[in-house]
């Protein structure tokens, strides 16, 4: 108890402190995750909105297999997408294993099934009114699934959080990615992991609590700016 | 050559018929109401116009083009439509953004968007409305601005679904008027569909009656309500006495007709032994205590099983054999000492009667 | 739908400010965070280290030397030598620096490595609880180990024994010992609960053995760089076994032809038998720990057989 006591006290010094690792570290797990979202955010909501729109035979089907790849493990992503960018892979061209950005390839793919299938349900969650007036009033098939999107736009930012969060908070992909290389490729989540196994518990600790730090200021500056606008 | 062509459109949901056998001409600059009960297929009818669902089998031809048979996303077709649905439909966000909405699906600038919005708003009675949120207005205002939004590009055909059929009667009157407005000043064709035959008598040129997914009568309201050119279309248009006989008797054009027990004059063409509905208006049907002479030639006698008040009117049920619905004002109700169990007489004339016959 | 716009714009803008916040902030911070200047270069050398150089805090020593001098970041991948043999041959890193002869051997034998040379020597240790439940201070490493497992057979709440078990350098020593002191290592593998497979890379291994009460065996390095964490105290410091000899290989493009960067692999191994850099390696730790952490190949001081031939240390690769 002791140690968990003091552990917590010299974690917050360091967060306050501003120590120069554990922020190079938060600063880097944002810009992973972020990127991660955006990249996904802008393949997964139009997808999902086409998903939604159209009709058509094996729907249902599709969207129950989306579903059943929300809980995709994170270290089997890790593994196929090792597998695709290592340099005897067939994008092993592009030189991405051991970079952020074979982590960011690896949150995408992570993330892609939550974000596309919470798209398509809060999409579903639209009266089909709206399609029709969009469609009605002269919209263009994209627009009119835009114009739905933009409807559904509290549920779509809740999927888009959901899978910023489960970017941000997995490890197994990171760290077999990314290589948890010191100054280049270590998150918060590869750190912990890491600085916990070695016993820099204090460390440690210090990066969970900016971990849940970042999860709970970005939900709570998105729900504000859901409320304002 | 008609603006709007439709020619044995059909429509199925499975094997089940939503529409079948429509075939109907709209003159450019019509105001053409679809009467017909909930569930009859007007709302099936107007979305395959407006292009939002396809059918299983006719044509559609707006200015001589055959709209169905053109592929892919038909963007231009829909663009020279607007559709108002039953529900009031506003999407989240502004008023002004509501109306301004095709505008902006047609890239039009900003800048000229807004004055056309402002002036819209001043028409529909919503003045300084613009920055409202679309989602706080009442049923009848919410109305409003999609009627705007549906007019503000300037369509060629404006489809109305029953705009008005959840509103009350205040809203339903500004709906009535602005329709009527857009019609005449923009020159726009309008089809409106409703469940009300008196809206339809209010606003339509021409009207069609749709039952069943069949159009079974076209023509002006008047002439629907005066002379319904089958049972069915008699009973949606207010017929309330309409009874199925038999033609036993036709001297030059006075025929007799027997139903059940009774038997009634009326004037048909039609031979003996023909089946045939009748009907008469209940408007049509004057009482009497004593059962005096008069030049009707129906004189029925019976005695009344209920009285209905209904505002000024009432509706007096009489059992003659034959049970009649006669309409008297309260007034007559009243000095007559009309009341239930009262024996009566029921007077109208051969020619009221309105004979189809039966196919 | 203005509203929305806005708020879309904010959003954007948000993570945007986030991702170009977290981008530049590494380059752009002050020089006391040595390793986070790394993305500064334009290329980028990876390499795959064994773990207790890397638990060492050795590579974050070296590195920024490294960088400066060739203008190129260099990415330090740590894992058992296994692992780090393996990205070598699939291409993903340019040169490996391991510990494992047999390993190498196979290795630049197949024709994946080439240009080995050895750049640091230290000693495995075996330590354990201060109490030495099995007795075995100031044994040799083969009759420990034998006294370890008769230990660990009668009373496995008593003595314990933790194994890297990850393909590691130091794994193949301790299954090199388990042999030397006659055992057949499956079947000591699958004995009993004493004995217990980590899966960790060096310093991991350590916390585990020393949360454990466990002995384990380890480089002195890591042991020296984690003893202030640690409840261990060494028990086994000396025999001609535990000699561990650290060696640099290149990746040999003529096999691997997605390893592409064999120039810079041999400035690396260069760099490493350099004086400039045998002499960072060699006081390396003095200030922490009293001691420095690695030997220096330089100057001859590993003379254990097993120790490599003086060309091996001395003559730069082409």
């Amino acid at each position: 108890m002791q140690e968990l006591w003091e552990g917590l006290v010299q974690a917050v010094k360091l967060v306050v402190s501003l120590d120069p690792e554990v922020i190079e570290i938060s600063v880097r797990s944002l810009y992973v995750s972020a990127a991660a979202i955006l990249i996904a955010a802008a393949i997964c909501i139009p997808v999902g909105g086409l998903i939604n729109f159209h009709d058509f035979r094996g729907k249902r089907v599709l969207i129950n297999v989306i579903q059943t790849f929300y809980s995709l493990p994170t270290v089997v992503v890790g593994l196929f997408v090792f597998l695709f960018i290592s340099r005897a892979g067939p994008l092993g061209g592009m030189n991405l294993l051991f970079t952020p950005g074979a982590i960011i390839v690896g949150q995408v793919i992570l993330i892609m099934p939550i974000l596309t299938g919470m798209t398509i349900s809060a999409l579903s969650g639209v009266d089909r009114s709206i399609r029709d007036t969009a469609l009605g009033a002269g919209a263009s098939q994209s627009q009119a699934i835009w114009t739905i999107i933009r409807e559904a736009r509290f549920a779509v930012v809740g999927a888009v959080i959901l899978g910023f969060g489960r970017a941000i908070s997995e490890v197994g992909a990171a760290m077999m990615l990314g290589g948890n290389i010191r100054g280049y490729t270590r998150v918060l989540t590869t750190a912990i992991s890491l600085y916990t196994q070695e016993g820099e518990l204090v460390l440690s600790l210090a990066l969970g609590i900016i971990l849940i730090g970042i999860a709970t200021v970005i939900s709570v500056v998105v729900n504000i700016l859901l409320q304002r606008y | 050559m008609a603006f709007l062509k439709l020619v044995n459109l059909e429509q199925r949901a499975g094997d089940k018929f939503l529409l079948r056998n429509i075939n109907l001409e709209i003159e450019k600059g019509e105001l053409f109401v679809i009467i017909g009960p909930t569930g009859s297929g007007k709302t099936t009818l107007l979305r395959l116009i407006d292009l939002l669902d396809h059918p299983y089998s006719g044509d559609i031809y707006i200015d001589g083009l055959n709209i169905t048979s053109v592929k892919g996303d038909r963007i231009d077709l829909r663009r020279k439509m607007a559709i108002v649905f039953q529900k009031p439909v506003v999407f989240n966000g502004t008023v002004f953004e509501n109306i301004a909405y095709p505008l902006k699906m047609r890239g039009i600038r900003s800048r000229e968007i807004a004055p056309r919005v402002k002036s819209l708003l001043d028409t529909i009675g919503l003045s300084g409305y613009g920055k409202r949120k679309a989602r706080t207005l009442s049923g009848g205002e919410a109305q409003r601005v999609a009627l705007a939004r549906a007019v503000i590009a300037d369509p060629e055909l404006l489809l109305l679904d029953e705009p008005t059929a959840n509103l009350d009667p205040h809203s339903v009157k500004l709906i009535e008027e602005l329709v009527i407005k857009f019609n005449k000043s923009r020159g726009v064709t309008v089809v409106m569909a409703t469940h009300d035959m008196h809206q339809g008598q209010r606003l339509a040129g021409r009207a069609g009656v749709l039952m069943q997914g069949e159009l079974v009568q076209v023509g002006s309201p008047a002439s629907i309500f005066q002379s319904p050119d089958s049972a069915r279309v008699a009973g949606f248009v207010g017929m309330q006495n309409v009874y199925r006989g038999r033609i036993v008797a036709n001297e030059s054009g006075l025929a007799r007709v027997q139903i059940d027990g009774s038997v009634i004059d009326v004037v048909s063409e039609l031979e003996v032994g023909k089946a045939v509905d009748v009907f008469v208006r209940p408007e049509d049907i004057v009482l009497s205590l004593s059962g005096s002479i008069s030049s009707a030639r129906n004189n029925l006698k019976g005695v009344i099983t209920a009285i209905h008040i209904t505002g000024p009117l009432s509706m007096v049920i009489v059992d003659c054999g034959i049970v009649l619905e006669v309409l008297v004002t309260i007034k007559s109700v009243e000095e007559m000492g009309l009341r239930m169990g009262l024996n009566i007489f029921c007077s109208f004339k051969a020619a009221a009667v309105k004979v189809l016959p039966v196919k | 739908m203005k509203n929305f716009k806005q708020f879309a714009f904010l959003a954007v803008t948000i993570l945007m400010l986030m991702s170009v916040f977290a981008g530049c902030t590494p380059a752009g911070q002050a020089t006391d965070n040595k390793s986070a200047q790394a993305q500064s270069y334009a290329t980028r050398f990876k390499i795959a280290t064994t773990t207790s150089l890397n638990d060492t805090g050795l590579w974050d020593y070296l590195k920024p030397v490294f960088e400066k001098k060739f203008s190129t970041a260099l990415d330090v991948v740590a894992a058992g030598t296994g692992a780090a043999l393996d990205y070598g041959k699939r291409g993903d890193v340019d040169a490996v620096t391991v510990h494992d002869p047999a390993a190498e051997a196979q290795f630049i034998s197949d024709g994946y490595g080439i240009n080995k040379r050895s750049f640091a020597f230290n000693y495995f240790i075996v330590v354990g609880p201060a109490a030495d439940p099995a007795g075995i201070k100031g044994l040799s490493p083969e009759d420990a180990f034998k006294k370890i497992y008769a230990g660990g057979m009668a009373d496995a709440t008593k003595v314990k024994f933790v194994s890297r078990g990850d393909n590691s350098g130091t794994y193949a020593k301790e299954k090199l010992i388990w042999q030397a002191a006659g055992f057949t290592y499956t079947t000591v593998e699958k004995s009993g609960k004493w004995y217990v497979e980590a899966g960790k890379g060096m310093g991991p291994s350590l916390v585990m053995a020393s949360e454990q009460g466990a002995y384990i065996l380890t480089d002195v390095s890591t042991f020296l760089a984690y003893g202030s964490k640690l409840n261990l105290v060494p028990v086994v410091e000396s025999g001609q076994i535990f000699l561990n000899v650290y060696d640099a290989i290149a990746i040999n493009p003529a096999k691997v032809a997605t390893a592409k960067m064999l120039p810079m692999a041999n400035n690396f191994i260069n760099w490493l038998i350099s004086d400039d850099v045998q002499n960072l390696i060699a006081t390396y730790g003095v200030d922490k720990y009293g001691k420095p952490l690695f030997n220096p190949m330089k100057g001859g001081g590993c003379k254990d057989p097993g120790c490599p031939k003086v060309e091996d240390y001395t003559v730069p690769v082409k």
